[in-house]
C-alpha cells in the first residue's frame, strides 16, 4: 500500500461554534460525543451573496435568550438567535452623510451582555464602529415578533478619530471601556458611560538609523476580562505590543512576530496568554508578562489568519481565516484537534459555550418570556464575574501543569494567583529586567503601583 | 608404505566421512535456518553480515522475482490472447500505481454539484472579465536588472498573450506600477523576475483588487530553442486548463484564464496549455491541424494523433497533428496573495510551508 501520513486529529469536545464568511453565510459546527468528536457543519444559514459579506460579529453566550450579532458590508446590523438562526430585527448603520457603505464599512461590534441599570428590560445595547471611527451606541428595543421593526430607545454617536482609518476595536470584560485603533490611529480607550476618551498610546521612538515606522494597527485586545489598563495589540509592522494605561503612554514590552502583519490577537482566560495569527497563517501562544513565545500551532495552516476566539469552558481556541479552514487547537499540547473546510474565506468565529451534547437545544426565549428572569440570570453572570472562583481553580490547574515543566515560575504564578496585583507587579518586574525602561519613567511606574495597592 | 598408504585411505576415508558429516551438518544447519526463517518470517539479505553471501543471496533473489515477473507477463498475455480467441471479454488492464492516483484525499477537490462554489466563482475578482463584461489587458514588465534570455522571453510571452503591452521596468516600486496600471484600465499584471541572467519567477497580479500569485519558474526553452517550431499567427489562442481541482487551483485556473480574452479566434488554430500535474504547472503553445488522409503510412509518423484515431471514418482517417511553437516552460505556485502585490502588510490565501511537504502524495492544486 502506498504509505500515506494522515494528520491524526484527536478531535474536540462536545463544542459549537459558529462561523461567518465572506458571502455572508452563517455557519454552525458542532461536535457530539464525549471525546474525540469530529465537528461537523450541522446548519448554514443566509443565501450565498457576496454583497452581504460579513465584517463583525458579537455574541452575548447566555443561557437564556442568547443574541448574536453581525454587521454586514451593506452597513446593515442583524440581530440573530444564535440558536436557530432566526432574525429578531435588523439596524441599518449607514450614515447619512453620503458616504456609500463600502468605503465606511463596520469594523468592531460589540453586544452589550450586561444591562445598564437606566435601560428598560427587554433590550439589548449595541456598540458599532467604522472605519472612519464614527462610534455611535445604540440601545434597543427588542420587538416582540421576531419580523417587527425594531426601536432605537437612545443612541449616542461620536467619532472616535479625526484621521486615519480604525481596523480593530474591543470591548472590556466589565463593558465600560472600549480600545480602538488603525492605521494611523494610536491606540485609544474610550469611557463608554460617558464617551470620554480616556488614554492614547504614543508613537514608539524612532529606531537606531532614525526611522519611523508609522502607525497601523491591525488587531487590539484586553489582556485579561477584569482589567481594563492592559492592552495588547498587533501592528502591521509585524509587532506585538504591551500597553498599561496605569504605566506610560508608550508600549511596556513590544516584541516582533514572524514577518507578516499581526491579524488576530485574542486573550485567554488566565490574564496573561494571548494567541497571535498573522497574515500568513502563523498562529502561536505568548506569555505576556514576559512577552517571551510559548510555541506556536502547527498544522499546515497557510492562509492568514482572520479570527481567534477562546472557548470559555475547554481549554481549546478556534482560528479561522482566508484558508477558509476552521481549526480547533489545544490550548496547553498546542495540538491539531481537528479542521473543517468551509469553503469560503472566512471573517469571524465565535463560540456558543451553553451548547448541551445530549442534543437538548437550550430554550429559544419566546417574546413572552419574563424579561425579569433575564435581567436576574444577567446579574448571576455578573456576580460570577466578579467573582473569580473559576478563574482561580483554572490559574491552579495551570501551576499544576506547570510545576513539571518549569519551577522556576512556579512561585511567581503562585503570587498571582494569591494576590489580586501580583499581576502587576511581575509585570513590573520584567519592566525592569528588560531594557526598554527608562529609569525614570520606571520610577513614576512605581509610584502608579504605590497608588494602586493603596486604593 | 603399505600401512601409509593405508593410513592415507584411511584418512581420505575419515576426511571423506568428515565432510560428509560436515555436509550434513551444513545440510542441517540449512534447514535449521531455513526454519528459523520460516519462523521469523523472513530474512533479508540486508540482515546478512558476510557480503560476498548477502550480494549472492541478493543476486538469487533478484533473479528469482525476474521470472517470476516475467511468468506473470506471460500468463496475463495468454488470458487475453486465449480470451481474443474465444471472443470474450478480455480481462480487465491493471492501472499502474502512481503517486497521483493514490493522492492523499483532499476535502477541498471541487465537486461539479457544489452550488456555494459557483455562488463564490460570481462574486470574485475574475468574474467580470470572464462574463466578458471587460476586456483583458496586460501589462508585462520585468525586475529592475533584466538581460540576455529575460527579453527573448518576454518577446515570446507578448506574442503568446493577445493585448498585451511589455513596459520597462526602469526604477519604479511595483506598488507604483500597480497604480499606474489600474489608472490605464488593465486588468493584470506579469512581472518576470530574473536571476543570474535566467528568467526564474513569474508574478501575476490580477487587477484592480484581484489575488497575487507568485510562481517559481523554470525549465525555460525558448522558441528557438525547440526543434521544428512553428510561428504563432496573430489569432486569439484557445486555452487548455488541466487538472485545477483544488479550490486553491480552481481560484488559480481562473487567475490564469483572465489572462487570455475569451472569445478565441478558432480559425488560428492555435492553442496555449497550462497542464497542472503534482502541483507543477506545465506551459505548452500549439498549433494543431486536423488532416484527412487515406492511407495507413502516416500512421506511424503522427505519433501524437492517438487522440484523433476514435474518430475514424471508414476509409478516411482524420488526424490531428500538432506543431510547437513558442515557449515552453514549468510554474510552481509559490504563494498565492490577497489584493494586489504588498509584501509586507499583505494577508496570503495560501503560502508554501516547509511543514506540508510531509508527504509525496499530497498536492494542492
Amino acid at each position: 500500500m502506498p504509505r500515506t501520513t494522515t494528520l491524526e486529529c484527536p478531535g474536540c469536545p462536545p463544542l459549537r461554534a459558529v462561523t461567518f464568511d465572506a458571502l455572508g453565510l452563517i455557519k454552525v459546527i458542532e461536535a457530539h460525543g464525549k471525546q474525540g468528536a469530529v465537528p461537523k457543519v450541522v446548519e448554514r444559514w443566509g443565501e450565498p451573496d457576496s454583497s452581504k459579506c460579513v465584517v463583525a460579529a458579537s455574541i452575548i453566550d447566555r443561557k437564556i435568550d442568547p443574541l448574536l450579532a453581525v454587521a454586514r458590508k451593506t452597513g446593515m446590523i442583524e440581530v440573530l438567535s444564535p440558536i436557530n438562526g432566526d432574525r429578531r430585527f435588523m439596524v441599518s448603520n449607514v450614515d447619512d452623510a453620503g458616504l456609500r457603505p463600502e468605503e465606511d464599512a463596520v469594523v468592531g461590534l460589540h453586544l452589550f451582555a450586561t444591562q445598564k441599570s437606566d435601560l428598560t428590560s427587554r433590550s439589548c445595547a449595541l456598540l458599532s464602529c467604522t472605519t472612519k471611527g464614527n462610534t455611535s451606541m445604540r440601545s434597543i428595543q427588542v420587538p416582540d415578533s421576531p419580523e417587527g421593526s425594531a426601536s432605537i430607545g437612545s443612541s449616542r454617536t461620536w467619532s472616535v478619530c479625526a484621521s486615519g482609518n480604525i481596523s480593530c476595536s474591543k470591548v472590556d470584560g466589565s463593558e465600560n471601556y472600549a480600545l480602538f485603533g488603525g492605521k494611523g490611529v494610536e491606540v485609544n480607550v474610550w469611557d463608554l458611560e460617558n464617551c470620554a476618551k480616556i488614554w492614547t498610546a504614543k508613537s514608539p521612538p524612532k529606531n537606531s538609523l532614525g526611522i519611523f515606522t508609522p502607525t497601523w494597527f491591525t488587531a487590539a485586545t484586553f489582556l485579561s476580562k477584569d482589567d481594563h489598563r492592559k492592552i495588547v495589540a498587533g501592528t502591521n509592522s509585524h509587532q506585538v505590543r504591551l500597553y498599561d494605561i496605569s504605566a506610560q503612554r508608550r508600549p511596556v514590552i513590544s516584541f516582533d512576530f514572524r514577518e507578516t502583519p499581526i491579524k488576530a490577537v485574542a486573550e485567554d482566560l488566565n490574564g496573561y496568554t494571548v494567541y497571535i495569527g498573522n497574515g500568513s497563517g502563523d498562529l502561536a501562544s505568548v506569555d505576556m508578562r514576559t512577552g517571551k513565545l510559548l510555541g506556536c500551532f502547527l498544522g499546515k495552516c497557510s492562509g492568514s489568519i482572520r479570527s481567534i476566539a477562546r472557548h470559555p469552558d475547554f481549554p481549546v481556541i478556534a482560528s479561522c481565516g482566508l484558508d477558509s479552514y476552521v481549526r480547533f487547537w489545544d490550548v496547553k499540547t498546542r495540538q491539531l484537534l481537528s479542521a473543517v473546510f468551509l469553503k469560503q474565506h472566512l471573517t469571524n468565529v465565535v463560540f456558543d459555550s451553553n451548547f448541551d451534547d445530549e442534543g437538548v437545544k437550550p430554550s429559544v426565549a419566546d417574546p413572552s418570556l419574563d424579561a425579569e428572569q433575564i435581567a436576574s440570570e444577567t446579574e448571576i453572570r455578573d456576580k460570577e464575574e466578579t467573582l473569580p472562583v473559576k478563574r482561580k481553580k483554572a490559574l491552579k490547574k495551570d501551576e499544576a501543569s506547570k510545576k513539571k515543566k518549569a519551577t522556576n515560575e512556579n512561585e511567581a504564578s503562585k503570587e498571582v494567583s494569591i494576590e489580586n496585583d501580583g499581576l502587576n507587579k511581575k509585570a513590573s518586574k520584567e519592566n525592569k529586567s528588560s531594557k526598554m525602561l527608562k529609569s525614570k519613567k520606571r520610577s513614576k511606574r512605581s509610584k502608579h503601583e504605590a497608588l494602586n495597592n493603596a486604593s | 608404505m603399505g600401512e601409509k598408504r593405508k593410513k592415507n585411505r584411511g584418512e581420505a576415508a575419515d576426511r571423506f566421512e568428515r565432510e560428509n558429516e560436515n555436509g550434513e551438518y551444513e545440510n542441517e544447519q540449512r534447514k535449521k535456518q531455513k526454519k528459523q526463517i520460516e519462523n521469523k518470517g523472513e530474512i533479508l539479505p540486508s540482515m546478512i553480515k558476510n557480503k560476498e553471501k548477502r550480494s549472492e543471496v541478493h543476486a538469487k533473489l533478484k533473479h528469482q522475482k525476474k521470472l517470476d515477473k516475467r511468468k506473470k507477463i506471460k500468463a496475463r498475455d495468454a488470458a487475453e490472447k486465449r480470451a481474443l480467441e474465444l471472443g470474450e471479454e478480455p480481462p480487465p488492464k491493471s492501472v499502474p500505481r502512481t503517486i497521483e492516483n493514490t493522492r492523499e484525499f483532499d476535502e477541498t477537490v471541487c465537486k461539479p454539484d457544489d452550488e456555494e462554489l459557483f455562488a463564490g466563482n460570481d462574486a470574485d475578482e475574475f468574474s467580470g472579465i470572464l462574463k466578458r463584461e471587460h476586456i483583458p489587458k496586460v501589462l508585462i514588465t520585468t525586475c529592475r536588472f533584466n538581460s540576455t534570455r529575460g527579453p527573448a522571453f518576454i518577446s515570446e510571452l507578448l506574442s503568446v498573450i493577445p493585448n498585451a503591452h511589455y513596459y520597462k521596468r526602469g526604477t519604479y516600486d511595483l506598488k507604483k506600477i500597480v497604480e499606474y496600471a489600474n489608472k490605464k484600465d488593465f486588468t493584470s499584471i506579469i512581472v518576470v523576475h530574473t536571476n543570474r541572467r535566467e528568467p526564474d519567477a513569474l508574478l501575476i497580479i490580477g487587477l484592480p483588487d484581484g489575488p497575487t500569485a507568485h510562481f517559481k519558474l523554470s525549465k525555460l526553452l525558448l522558441r528557438k530553442d525547440i526543434k521544428n517550431h512553428g510561428n504563432p499567427t496573430s489569432h486569439k489562442p484557445e486555452l487548455v486548463l488541466n487538472n485545477f481541482t483544488t479550490r486553491l487551483g480552481h481560484r488559480i485556473g481562473r487567475l490564469i484564464q483572465t489572462l487570455f480574452p475569451q472569445d478565441p479566434n478558432f480559425r488560428g488554430r492555435r492553442v496555449v496549455t497550462f497542464h497542472n500535474q503534482r502541483d507543477f504547472i506545465f506551459f505548452r503553445h500549439h498549433r494543431y491541424i486536423f488532416e484527412s488522409k487515406e492511407s495507413k503510412q502516416n500512421d506511424a509518423e503522427s505519433k501524437k494523433a492517438k487522440d484523433a484515431k476514435a474518430e475514424k471514418a471508414s476509409q478516411e482517417k482524420v488526424l490531428a497533428r500538432l506543431q510547437e511553437c513558442g515557449p515552453r516552460f514549468t510554474l510552481k505556485l509559490i504563494s498565492l496573495q490577497n489584493g494586489t502585490f504588498d509584501t509586507k502588510g499583505g494577508e496570503y490565501e495560501w503560502v508554501h510551508k516547509p511543514e506540508m511537504d510531509t508527504s509525496r502524495r499530497r498536492f494542492f492544486l
